[in-house]
């Protein structure tokens, strides 16, 4: 059951591991220039640069979730494909920031941290990168393995990344995509996503929802790539906050119906279905309910308990 | 959807497990809410509103065709026993103001309230539909503080719009009395009360409609407190007149599109501490001693600070924040004398 729940998180997105107790973990991750998608009313083709794992898909916005353990040496490889300069920063947890030019590669190492999600990106070009798209998930997981947030701490039945963002298409990615400079001073997102989804396809997608039986309880790594704070309400019960960019808050946790996760941080919370029926999880902020002013097609998904 | 379904866990039976010592004398509240136009002058601006109002008074049976009564942002403030039962019903008619389909008629979300798909105000989700229902929320004993209710038809205009207000959830006492506690524990007893709603305004959001790229875009011109601008210490959004030496309490409602942060300075400008016990409807494990607490949108604290001995003036005030960087957008007073 657990493996099969295990699952259901791979679908989401390329999440790459490279074995569960290895001591090393090695990883190549792509950059390109590309697409991203947004289905639905008000959707749109947004010009993107991503971290991908090379598929046959190019781009990956986020970019592939990396899962490790505990402790583990994680080496990530990154291969620069396009015509600019790019690194990789793991927030609060890489501290090689050395840009890799064009065309080139650069091996990143660093040691994994505490259990937890961690929010990767490209830290160059004064946030011009992150916002076009590159940015991901680091998740560490307890050493010796388990349905448990870390060793000894709470246990979950299933799990889900939502790796939250926002893009500002007409001053931000449109710029770029036309070589011209962006003017970092003004940033308007039009467009906000969960896992590089808008809420038209984040609201049935089975890897976004929370899905499963009452009684049931999900782990929610939030990890914010964004530029923008999103406060992310549930509908139907209160979770508990467990971890905060990767430090774990103290027991008895505090309870809360809406959480907002800064700028380029992460949060981790645990919310139990303890009611059967069909409810909302959404950002709480005006437009960021919207793709481009089209209600309920930004940064929103579904509770869905039976 | 009055009574459709129940929670799962039987509210009255956890009420008295929760408080086994207390005898809880639960009420059923019945209540009638009307959504109405209105306007107000914001930095000498007219802006229009749509808001709530109680229509369930004097028997006039709520007012069939909607649109009566007059509405006021935020909308009536909701005061219920935890234990209690409210049934929160909304009349929408012909005459109520709306928008065209897909985004017609209204509900009421009680933000923070663990019930039931059909109780939840949500159009999107079964059970809940846009021409007038009931609400049925029943808190639990442990489950007292403040709480927003708002419009869930087309958020990001009906909730900017002004459909918006306060449920404050209270603990009663052995007699059945609402008491002056934040929770049922005796460390959160206060003497005087005031209740913050936090709201933005964009006026643009104010006349556009439907699936406009207006929405896309929010530029947060007019801050408030409980409907008002109280842009200077002279001109505070909301004011109490209190004893020396008291507690007062602080209802902090975040029904704002920005982030925020409040706090309260003496006349000298240096921050005052208070000790927030509830978040978002939920007791603190550890109850939190600070000079400043954050409140994004639908976020709420629920706080009491103790007046000094001698007499003296101190400014509660909410600084609305930029949602990138956390750069203040402007910053609305309330004042406290003593």
């Amino acid at each position: 059951m657990k493996r099969f729940l295990m699952l259901g998180l791979l679908c989401w997105a390329e999440l790459i591991s490279a074995g569960a107790y290895a001591a090393t973990q090695n990883f190549t991750l792509y950059i390109d220039a590309g697409t991203l998608t947004i289905n639905g009313a008000g959707g749109t083709v947004i010009d993107v640069l991503s971290f991908s794992d090379g598929g046959m898909a190019m781009t990956s916005v986020p970019g592939p979730a990396l899962s490790v353990s505990e402790g583990d040496a994680v080496n990530v490889t990154v291969v620069n494909r396009h015509t600019a300069s790019h690194n990789f920063v793991v927030s609060g947890v890489s501290t090689d920031a050395t840009a890799i030019a064009a065309g080139a590669s650069r091996t990143y190492s660093f040691s994994a941290p505490a259990a937890g999600a961690y929010v990767y990106a490209d830290t160059l070009n004064n946030n011009i990168n992150r916002e076009m798209g590159l940015y991901g998930a680091l998740l560490v997981r307890p050493a010796g393995g388990g349905n448990t947030a870390w060793t000894g701490g709470p246990a979950y039945d299933f799990e889900r990344l939502w790796v939250m963002g926002e893009m500002d298409k007409p001053r931000w990615n449109d710029m770029v995509a036309a070589g011209g400079t962006v003017n970092t001073s003004i940033y308007k997102p039009n467009y906000f996503t969960m896992n590089g989804l808008g809420g038209f396809d984040a609201m049935m997608d089975m890897g976004v929802m929370l899905h499963g039986a009452v009684g049931q309880t999900a782990l929610v790594h939030i990890v914010n790539g964004g530029q923008f704070a999103h406060a992310l309400h549930f509908h139907a019960n209160h979770f508990k906050v467990i971890a905060i960019n990767g430090v774990r808050q103290s027991e008895p946790f505090q309870e809360r119906d809406t959480f907002s996760v800064p700028p380029f941080s992460t949060a981790e919370v645990l919310y139990t279905l303890n009611k059967p029926g069909d409810y909302p999880m959404h950002v709480h902020t005006a437009q960021m309910e919207t793709a481009n002013g089209v209600y309920l097609n930004g940064a929103a998904t579904m509770i869905m308990a039976q | 959807m009055k009574h459709t379904h129940k929670n799962i866990l039987n509210p009255a039976l956890l009420s008295l497990l929760l408080s086994a010592a207390v005898p809880v004398q639960a009420a059923t509240i019945n209540k009638t809410f009307c959504v109405s136009q209105t306007s107000k002058s914001l930095s000498g601006q007219s802006v229009t509103f749509w808001g709530y109002s109680d229509c369930g008074g004097g028997g006039m049976g709520g007012g069939g065709m909607g649109g009566m009564g007059s509405a006021t942002i935020p909308g009536p403030l909701i005061e219920i026993g935890a234990g209690d039962t409210l049934n929160l019903s909304l009349n929408v008619g012909m005459m109520t103001p709306q928008e065209p389909s897909p985004y017609n008629g209204h509900t009421i979300h009680l933000h923070g309230a663990d019930v039931m798909t059909s109780e939840d105000g949500t159009p999107e989700t079964n059970g809940n539909v846009v021409n007038g229902d009931t609400y049925t929320w029943a808190p639990l004993a442990n489950e007292a503080g403040s709480y927003p209710y708002h419009c869930h038809v087309h958020t990001v205009k009906h909730l900017e719009m002004g459909m918006y207000g306060a449920v404050v959830v209270r603990p009663r006492d052995a007699a059945g009395a609402f008491m002056k506690r934040i929770t049922a524990n005796a460390a959160t007893a206060y003497d005087y009360e005031q209740v913050y709603v936090l709201s933005t305004v964009d006026p643009a959001y104010h006349t556009a409609t439907m699936d406009s790229t207006v929405f896309g875009d929010y530029n947060a011109k007019y801050f408030l407190i409980g409907g008002k601008e109280g842009k200077t210490t002279s001109a505070p959004a909301m004011t109490l007149a209190a004893a020396k030496s008291k507690k007062a309490a602080f209802r902090l409602i975040g029904m704002h599109s920005t982030n925020a942060t409040f706090g309260i300075k003496d006349s000298a400008g240096n921050l005052k501490p208070f000790t927030v016990y509830v978040e978002d409807g939920r007791a603190l494990p550890t109850a939190r001693t600070a000079t400043s607490v954050d409140l994004s949108p639908g976020q709420r604290a629920d706080l009491i600070v103790t007046l000094p001995s001698t007499t003296g003036t101190w400014y509660p005030q909410v600084t609305y924040k930029n949602l990138r960087d956390g750069g203040p957008l402007g910053t609305v007073f309330g004042k406290v004398t003593f």
